[in-house]
C-alpha cells in the first residue's frame, strides 16, 4: 500500500514538473503564427491608447491617421490605396422601403447623385492650395472631422480619393473577399437567392442616378429642382472625412438648391456602418445615409428578414476610394512585427476590418478579431 | 428529502426546461409562418433553438478563414473566467480582513461604514467609465472587484456579528487571548457566511464581467465576442454567448454551494 502511495506521488510530481515545464516553455518561445488581435474602438480611443502605449497600432478612417501622425503619437504604416489601389469605400445608399413609400423616390435620388457629384467637384478643386475656396475646404474638413489643426486636415484630404461613381466590379471584389472570410450567415446567404458574388453586386449597385447626374451636371438648379421641396432623413459616420462631400453639400445648400432639405436621421452620427445598417436602416430610421460598402454588403444578407427584406439597400453613388491607414507605433516598421499585439479598428464587417485581412494575408499573417 | 421525490424534481425540472425550448421554437416557427407577431418586436430575427445550437457547436473552438482567425466561446469563457477569479481572490483577500475588522470592532466599524454604506450602492457598472480612463490594464478585473467585496464584507460582518455569545464567553473564561478568539472563535464561526458573501459576490462579479467586456474592449472576454457577433449580424452566435454565460453563472453558483457542504460541516 505504502508503496503504491509512493509511486502514485512520483508520478503526479512527473507530470506536475512536466506541466510546469511546458508553460515556462511556451511563454519563453516567441509562437511565430501568434495572431495580430484587433479590438474594436472609437477614433478618439484609438489616438489616446496609441500614445499610452495601450495599443501598438490601429486602422481607421480619416482624419484620425492624420491627427495621430501630426501630433507624433504614430506614422502611417500603409495606405490602404497600397492594400488595393483605388479601392471603393464609402458610398451612398438608400433604403428600400422609403424608395417603395416614397412616390417620387426616383427623381430624388438623382438629384443625391447629382449633388454628390457637384460636392466632389468642389473638394477636387479645392483641394489645391492655391484655389480660392482650399481656406473653406479645410473648415469644412476641421469642423466635420472634429479637428482643431489644419495640417491634419490637409493631410486627411491628401489621403482620400474622392469619388462619385458607382464601381460593379470592385464591389463583385469585395462581396468575394466578404465570402472567403467566412463574414457571411451560410443560411442567409442561401436564403437571399443570389447566385454569386456578381449576381449579388448587380442587384445592390444601380448606375443610372450617376449617369443622370453626369448629364444634367451643368443644369440650372432652378431647372432641375424639385417642384415640391422633400424632407430626406440622411445618415453618416462620425467624424468620417471619407465623407466630407455630404457635409459639402449640406453646407453649401446643394442639396436645397435642388429641392431636398436634409434631416439628421436619430442615432446619427454613427459609431461605424454595422450600426448604422442595423439601427438606421433596418429600423426604418434613415432614408439616404452614406457608408462604408462592406457593411451594406454583409448586412443586406446577415442582418436582413427576407421575409419583408427590411435591411435591403440600394448603393446610387461612390463617395471616395481609399483613406484608411494602418498606423502603428514608432518603433514599428512591418505588419509582420504587429503579430501577438493589439491593433485597434472601428469594428467587425467595417471596410478597415476587410482591408486588414487582406494586408494579412499578402504576409501570411492571422488577424483575430 | 427522500430520493423519489428528489428525482420527481428533477424531472420536473428537466421538463421546465424542455418545454421552455419547445415554446421558443413553436413561437418562432409561428411568426415566421406569419401567424403569430409583437408588435415593435423583430421576432423573425430571433434564432431558433436548432439554429442556436448550430452557432454553439460552430463556434465553440477557435477556426479560421483565410487570414481571419475567430477565437472560440471556449477561449472567452476562459478569459472572462480568469477576471472573475482575479477579481475575486483580490476581493477575498480584502474583503474578509475589513468585515472582520468591522464586525468584531466597534471603531473600526464606525470609521468603515460610512464608506462602505456610500459606494457599495454604486454599482459595478457605474465603475466602468472611470475605469478606462484610470486603468492602463485590468479594468475589467477591478470592475470584478467591485462586485464582489461588498457581499463579502457584509457577510463577513454578518457573520462575526452572529457569533455565539456562549462559545465567546467560553473562550474568555479559558484566558484566550484577543487573537486567538478571532482566529479560533470568530473567524470559524463566521465562514459559512464569509462562503456566502463570496458565492453571492461572484454572482454579481460574473454578471459585471460581461457588461465591463462590452465597453472595455480587450482580445477575448464573452461580453466582447457577443458585441462582435452582433456587429456581423450574428445573431444565433450572440444568443448561443448569452446562453453559455447564463450556465457558466449558474454552474459557478453550483459549485461554490457544494464546496460549502463538503467542507463546512458546522454550518448546519
Amino acid at each position: 500500500m505504502k508503496n503504491s502511495i509512493k509511486i502514485f506521488s512520483i508520478v503526479i510530481f512527473v507530470i506536475f514538473t512536466i506541466f510546469v515545464a511546458g508553460c515556462l516553455q511556451s511563454k519563453q518561445t516567441p509562437v511565430v503564427s501568434e495572431p495580430i488581435n484587433l479590438v474594436k474602438m472609437s477614433g478618439q480611443e484609438m489616438i489616446q491608447k496609441l500614445g499610452t502605449g495601450e495599443i501598438s497600432g490601429f486602422i481607421m478612417w480619416e482624419p484620425y491617421p492624420a491627427i495621430a501622425v501630426t501630433k507624433g503619437l504614430g506614422k502611417d504604416l500603409i495606405l490602404s490605396g497600397k492594400i488595393w489601389k483605388d479601392h471603393p469605400c464609402c458610398v451612398v445608399a438608400y433604403d428600400q422601403d422609403w424608395y417603395k413609400a416614397t412616390n417620387n423616390s426616383d427623381e430624388i435620388l438623382k438629384r443625391m447623385a447629382l449633388v454628390q457629384l457637384r460636392s466632389v467637384e468642389y473638394i477636387n478643386n479645392a483641394k489645391q492650395s492655391d484655389s480660392n475656396d482650399h481656406n473653406e475646404l479645410i473648415n469644412f474638413t476641421m469642423q466635420f472631422g472634429g479637428m482643431t489643426d489644419p495640417a491634419a486636415a490637409n493631410l486627411s484630404l491628401a489621403d482620400v480619393e474622392f469619388v462619385y461613381n458607382t464601381n460593379i466590379p470592385d464591389t463583385t471584389t469585395f462581396i468575394r473577399k466578404i465570402q472567403d472570410f467566412g463574414i457571411f450567415v451560410p443560411e442567409k446567404w442561401n436564403q437571399s437567392g443570389y447566385k454569386n458574388a456578381s449576381d449579388y453586386a448587380n442587384s445592390l449597385v444601380t448606375n443610372k442616378y450617376v449617369d443622370w447626374a453626369i448629364n444634367n451636371k451643368d443644369a440650372n438648379s432652378s431647372i432641375i429642382s424639385l417642384k415640391e421641396p422633400v424632407t430626406v432623413r440622411y445618415g453618416y459616420l462620425i467624424n468620417d472625412i471619407h465623407e466630407l462631400p455630404f457635409y459639402v453639400g449640406w453646407q453649401k445648400g446643394y442639396y436645397r438648391d435642388v429641392g431636398i432639405n436634409i434631416s439628421i436621421a436619430e442615432g446619427a452620427p454613427f459609431q461605424n456602418g454595422a450600426f448604422e445598417m442595423q439601427k438606421g436602416f433596418k429600423s426604418n430610421t434613415i432614408d439616404i445615409g452614406s457608408l462604408g460598402i462592406p457593411p451594406v454588403i454583409i448586412h443586406r444578407i446577415n442582418s436582413n428578414d427576407f421575409s419583408n427584406d427590411d435591411t435591403r439597400v440600394g448603393v446610387i453613388a461612390g463617395m471616395n476610394n481609399e483613406g484608411s491607414i494602418i498606423v502603428v507605433a514608432n518603433n514599428i516598421t512591418s505588419l509582420k512585427e504587429l503579430s501577438g499585439k493589439t491593433v485597434g479598428f472601428p469594428g467587425p464587417g467595417t471596410i478597415q476590418h476587410v482591408l486588414f485581412l487582406m494586408a494579412a494575408d499578402k504576409e501570411g499573417l492571422k488577424v483575430s478579431v | 428529502m427522500k430520493v423519489g421525490e428528489k428525482k420527481k424534481e428533477l424531472l420536473i425540472n428537466l421538463l421546465s426546461l424542455v418545454g421552455f425550448v419547445l415554446l421558443w421554437q413553436a413561437i418562432l416557427i409561428l411568426t415566421r409562418e406569419g401567424i403569430f407577431s409583437i408588435p415593435f418586436i423583430r421576432l423573425r430575427d430571433i434564432p431558433t433553438p436548432v439554429e442556436t445550437w448550430n452557432a454553439l457547436l460552430g463556434s465553440m473552438f477557435t477556426h479560421t478563414y483565410g487570414p481571419s482567425l475567430t477565437y472560440g466561446i471556449y477561449n472567452h469563457v476562459f478569459a472572462s473566467l480568469e477576471r472573475v477569479i482575479e477579481g475575486g481572490i483580490i476581493a477575498f483577500i480584502i474583503g474578509v480582513p475589513v468585515g472582520i475588522g468591522v464586525g468584531y470592532s466597534k471603531l473600526i466599524g464606525n470609521i468603515f461604514n460610512p464608506l462602505i454604506e456610500i459606494v457599495r450602492n454604486m454599482p459595478p457598472m457605474a465603475w466602468i467609465p472611470i475605469a478606462i480612463f484610470i486603468f492602463v490594464s485590468g479594468g475589467s478585473i477591478f470592475i470584478v472587484f467591485i462586485g464582489v467585496v461588498f457581499p463579502i464584507i457584509l457577510n463577513t460582518i454578518q457573520g462575526v456579528r452572529s457569533t455565539d455569545e456562549r462559545l465567546l464567553d467560553a473562550a474568555k473564561t479559558l484566558g484566550a487571548s484577543e487573537s486567538m478568539i478571532v482566529t479560533k472563535v470568530v473567524i470559524p464561526s463566521a465562514f459559512p457566511s464569509i462562503m456566502t458573501g463570496l458565492r453571492i459576490g461572484l454572482g454579481v462579479g460574473w454578471m459585471a464581467i460581461v457588461a465591463a467586456e462590452m465597453v472595455i474592449r480587450s482580445p477575448v472576454g464573452l461580453g466582447y465576442f457577443i458585441w462582435n457577433m452582433g456587429d456581423l449580424g450574428r445573431y444565433a452566435e450572440m444568443i448561443a454567448g448569452m446562453i453559455v454565460i447564463g450556465v457558466i453563472g449558474y454552474m459557478m453558483n453550483i459549485s461554490i454551494l457544494l464546496l460549502q457542504r463538503r467542507f463546512i460541516k458546522w454550518a448546519d
